[in-house]
């Protein structure tokens, strides 16, 4: 067996998500020559495990689903999708693009990107900490300067776009929202960010997931509201600019180099 | 770009004033308003999510048949989905029929 640990390793991880596989070759228990009960336990805690850390990182598409359902899909997608990584914070991080193409949730067709959003959740909430600029750092700027202003964004801040209401369906299934039919029924940009302890989530405005995907890609202020405009013409630049700076996303500005 | 889509760096710079000046209230609406006043650290965690420091992974589960066998899909969803309603009418989540 230590022979060929990397062969060892293969067959052990391919009987642990394979229920009818043997017990891998090499183990043993002073009780019994093949423990097959035992590897059995083993087995299901990996499987049981793994599955409870993608109700913890989805707690509302389970919610919306079911618990039953959840946990069936769950361990459909950790047989195909195993952990990468021992950091089980990122698992599942792949989960939206399976649901978008299981066919038994093909029916709740905002379903993968509410796992998005939720995905997304948990990434900014384990993102790096920092101080966001605050509106008095802008008071005073020079404002010719500020079209070629570049941001650099906090490292919490994410983007999901959908042409559904991903965020109404997020905050009423988690509890923020009085769960309701949704009557207006329209696409939703969320924002998802954690300039504080708190990660929150926003419905962007009309052209905000333009302006600020185009601010993070490294394009000056003024190209960004460009971007935005040729994209939404009712981007309400104002608006936006305050959703930036007010909320937290400035994590410090890189003025132009001077013309010579 | 379309030339109609260029913004003159005036209209920038007015809109950066007229936006620090709304900054007092928030622009986008937040479901919660942030506390900032509160430290990170072990014991905050998300609403709704555990605490992925000891939580998420580990089991007591201790059984050895299979908590929840692959072709649950025989169970109509118990969720919030029919409660969401959609264009197309509410979700349901029943089996596939093939």
């Amino acid at each position: 067996m230590s022979a060929m640990p990397a062969q060892f390793e293969m067959s052990f991880a391919d009987a642990l998500l394979n229920a009818d596989r043997p017990v891998p070759c090499g183990i043993t228990a002073h009780n019994a020559a093949i423990p097959t009960r035992r590897f059995a336990v083993y087995r299901n805690n990996v499987a049981v495990g793994l599955r409870k850390a993608l109700q913890s990182r989805f707690p509302v598409v389970e919610k919306i689903i079911g618990e039953e359902f959840f946990a069936a899909m769950a361990l459909v997608y950790v047989r195909e999708q195993p952990p990468r990584s021992p950091q089980l914070t990122t698992y599942g991080d792949e989960l939206p693009a399976f649901i978008a193409a299981f066919e038994p949730a093909r029916e709740l067709p905002y379903l993968a990107d509410v796992a998005r959003l939720e995905a997304a959740r948990t990434r900014s909430y384990h993102a790096a900490d920092a101080t966001p600029l605050g509106a008095d750092h802008f008071a005073g700027f020079d404002t010719d300067a500020v079209a070629g202003i570049r941001i650099d964004m906090h490292p919490s801040t994410e983007i999901v776009r959908s042409p559904y209401p991903i965020v109404t369906i997020w905050a009423m299934n988690s509890g923020e929202q009085e769960l309701a039919p949704i009557e207006n029924w329209h696409g939703e940009d969320a924002l998802i960010s954690r300039p504080s302890p708190q990660v929150e989530i926003r419905a962007l405005p009309p052209g905000g997931a333009a302006f600020l995907l185009a601010l993070a890609a490294g394009l000056p202020l003024g190209r960004a509201a460009e971007a935005a405009l040729a994209e939404e013409p009712n981007f309400n630049l104002t608006g936006n600019l305050a959703g930036l700076i007010g909320s937290g996303l400035v994590r410090d500005i890189v003025f132009p180099q001077p013309k010579k | 770009m379309n030339s109609k889509n260029v913004i003159a760096n005036a209209t920038i710079a007015g809109s950066f004033a007229a936006a620090l000046a709304m900054i007092t209230a928030p622009a986008f609406s937040a479901p919660k308003p942030p506390q900032p006043t509160m430290d990170k650290c072990y014991g905050i965690a998300m609403k709704g999510d555990n605490d992925c420091a000891a939580g998420a992974g580990t089991t007591c589960a201790g059984t050895a048949s299979a908590d929840y066998q692959g072709n649950a899909w025989k169970y109509v969803a118990k969720g919030t989905c029919t409660t969401i309603k959609t264009p197309k009418g509410t979700g349901s989540l029943e089996p596939i029929k093939s």
